[in-house]
């Protein structure tokens, strides 16, 4: 806001610059009035530095009053007001200055006042009217201001609700692929059941203590991945051959959570699950310039043609990952799917190379 | 047999326990606890080697037992494995001398790593009769042992089971005979925790446990490479070569 010493500055550079106007005045026209340029300025500064600072002190204690005034407020409340301000300044000015007006001879106090309202009531009165439309019209900016700051805030909530909301879809999808698998185990294998259990727990467990975070370091995601490929492992026993190689100094960089356990799941459904045997699926990660590559591969049966009836192509997962992608990094990302040779399908993220300003601290001891 | 007590708030979760502890050699499963004062009591009563402890339970928690346990004058003082559903107490646990804390659900191949390191401890503590039994008491002041998370579990990994550490920039990878774990640490901070009699540098980018080394070859390159027990090779610096001549001469 306005600095009060900015504010009252202004008014008196406001009075020096009359005080100016009126030296050069007298020098040119009324040579045989002499007075003093110290005097002048004085004159002319006080009266402007009384001005600011009442208006300063009005607007402090009444400032709510200058957005919310009517055209009849104006009329009825602050035109007096004005006119009482304008007199009132006069009047302590004048007490101040007994040596105006130049150049006249001896009056008393009212005459004096009386003589100068006459010369400045018009300037006081346009000068507190500037100030009250200057003050209004930064009130009006602070609004528009905040207006847009507050949609600006409402639209990144909305976002990260719908963020939010991609994430939740992602879990549940693979939390009763998981248990019907459990399910299924413990008529068969019941160490098989246990461990396939503590698995999910220890996925699970990773998922709820990360909470709502979006953007995670690479190495809690390929963690979580390895997990799951773990689980894959198990079965699919030994028909899946799987790769994962990633560049050690990308450890750090930022992915969305959980933005590729759909992919991985979506080879294993429609491609690997297909296989009978000597599947592959690999995982590379790269960094390509200002862009971290992240490629799926895996062999299938390719891209089937009479799959493919628009969107629902891939599932809902896919279509998350792409919008996910979308809402973190705009038109800066790159989602793209491929049939290679073979019938191998590669999916490849491409997202801008973020690294977390501070890594995230986990738990690590040393003691006996 | 290792005296050994269950305790736990719920039923289901000692069944499990007790069911698991008989695959366990040399354990025998002397009480159960569902509440701190039956436990407390039993153990008093009892004096297992080693105490199964969940941490939440009515009235006191696993922590508040443990001190209690310590503070009063028993003997044997019994090891203790947190089991527990939470992972925020991990760190806590490691600093009080805990076995291991595991997490439910666990298998029985976890349980198993865990009550093998309380079986050698204990052996090891009644060989020691000057020893009150506490574990952590030997002077040196190299870990012995550290804490993490990996995977979802927590790991109380002794350094003896470490094979090998490799650096990954900002990372190492600390290979054991089954896992490799990835943790943010830094060689340098790591090496200067480490027993030097025990690990050795043998590249900027590796440590290797010395334990498990079986020979230094020179390849067809020139280049030296430690060759581990189980076959697997390091490649090592020439800078880092005399480090282990001395140790080979030395053994």
């Amino acid at each position: 806001m306005l600095h009060p010493v900015v504010f009252v500055g202004a008014f008196t550079l406001l009075g020096l610059l009359f005080a100016l106007q009126e030296w050069v005045s007298l020098h040119s026209w009324n040579s045989h009035i002499t007075i003093t340029f110290r005097l002048l300025i004085a004159a002319w500064c006080v009266h402007y530095f009384l001005l600011g600072t009442i208006c300063w002190v009005l607007w402090r204690l009444f400032g709510h009053h200058v957005q919310k005034a009517t055209l009849f407020h104006m009329a009825t409340r602050i035109l007096p007001l004005s006119l009482a301000v304008s007199v009132f300044e006069e009047m302590i000015w004048v007490a101040i200055f007994p040596g105006r007006p130049i150049g006249l001879p001896h009056m008393s106090y009212w005459q004096r006042l009386a003589f100068h309202l006459d010369s400045d009531i018009v300037d006081s009165l346009v000068i507190f009217w500037a100030v009250f439309f200057l003050l209004r019209g930064i009130g009006y900016y602070q609004l528009y201001r905040e207006t847009v700051l507050a949609a600006v805030q409402l639209e990144t909530q909305f976002a990260n609700a719908q963020l939010r909301a991609l994430r939740m879809q992602l879990n549940p999808h693979f939390l009763f692929n998981t248990m019907n698998s459990i399910s299924s185990l413990m008529q068969t294998d019941i160490a098989a059941a246990d461990k396939m259990l503590e698995q999910l727990s220890s996925l699970l467990r990773i998922t709820l203590e990360r909470g709502d975070v979006q953007l995670i370091p690479l190495s809690d995601e390929m963690e979580f991945i390895e997990m799951y490929l773990a689980m894959q492992d198990r079965r699919f026993t030994g028909r899946v051959r799987q790769e994962v190689s990633v560049e050690p100094d990308l450890y750090d960089a930022l992915v969305p959570a959980m933005i590729l356990q759909p992919v991985i799941e979506n080879a294993y459904t429609h491609g690997l699950s297909k296989l009978e045997k000597d599947g592959l699926i690999a995982i590379d990660v790269r960094r390509n310039n200002e862009t971290l590559a992240i490629s799926v591969i895996n062999s299938g049966l390719g891209l089937h043609p009479q799959n493919s009836n628009g969107a629902g192509r891939h599932g809902v997962g896919l279509t998350n990952v792409k919008d996910r992608l979308h809402l973190h990094y705009g038109n800066s990302q790159a989602f793209t799917i491929e049939e290679l040779a073979n019938g191998k399908v590669r999916v490849v993220l491409s997202l801008p190379l973020q690294f977390s300003e501070r890594p995230t601290r986990q738990l690590t001891g040393y003691g006996v | 047999m290792i005296h050994t007590v269950i305790a736990d708030d719920e039923v289901l979760a000692r069944q499990k326990l007790r069911q698991l502890l008989r695959n366990e050699p040399e354990i025998d499963v002397v009480g159960e606890g569902a509440t701190a004062s039956e436990t407390i009591d039993l153990v008093r009563a009892t004096k297992p080697q080693l105490l199964f402890l969940d941490i939440q339970m009515p009235g006191m928690d696993g922590f508040d037992i443990a001190t209690e346990l310590c503070s009063s004058n028993l003997t044997p003082k019994p090891h203790i494995i947190f089991t527990t559903a939470h992972d925020q107490y991990a760190l806590r646990a490691f600093e009080i001398h805990a076995m291991d804390y595991l997490l439910k659900p666990f298998t029985q191949e976890r349980l198993s790593s865990a009550v093998d390191r309380a079986r050698k401890e204990i052996l090891l503590s009644s060989q020691q009769p000057a020893g009150n039994g506490a574990p952590g008491q030997s002077g040196s002041h190299y870990t012995t042992r550290i804490v993490f998370k990996s995977r979802g579990r927590i790991v109380f990994l002794p350094v003896s089971d470490i094979r090998w550490i490799s650096a990954e920039e900002n990372y190492v990878r600390i290979c054991t005979q089954n896992e490799t774990h990835l943790l943010r640490e830094t060689m340098a901070r790591l090496e200067e925790k480490l027993d030097p009699d025990m690990f050795l540098r043998v590249h900027r980018s590796s440590i290797v446990n010395l334990q498990h080394v079986k020979e230094v070859r020179t390849e067809a390159d020139g280049e030296y490479a430690v060759v581990l027990v189980n076959g697997e090779k390091l490649t090592m610096s020439r800078g880092y070569r005399s480090r282990i001549n001395g140790w080979l001469t030395h053994s």
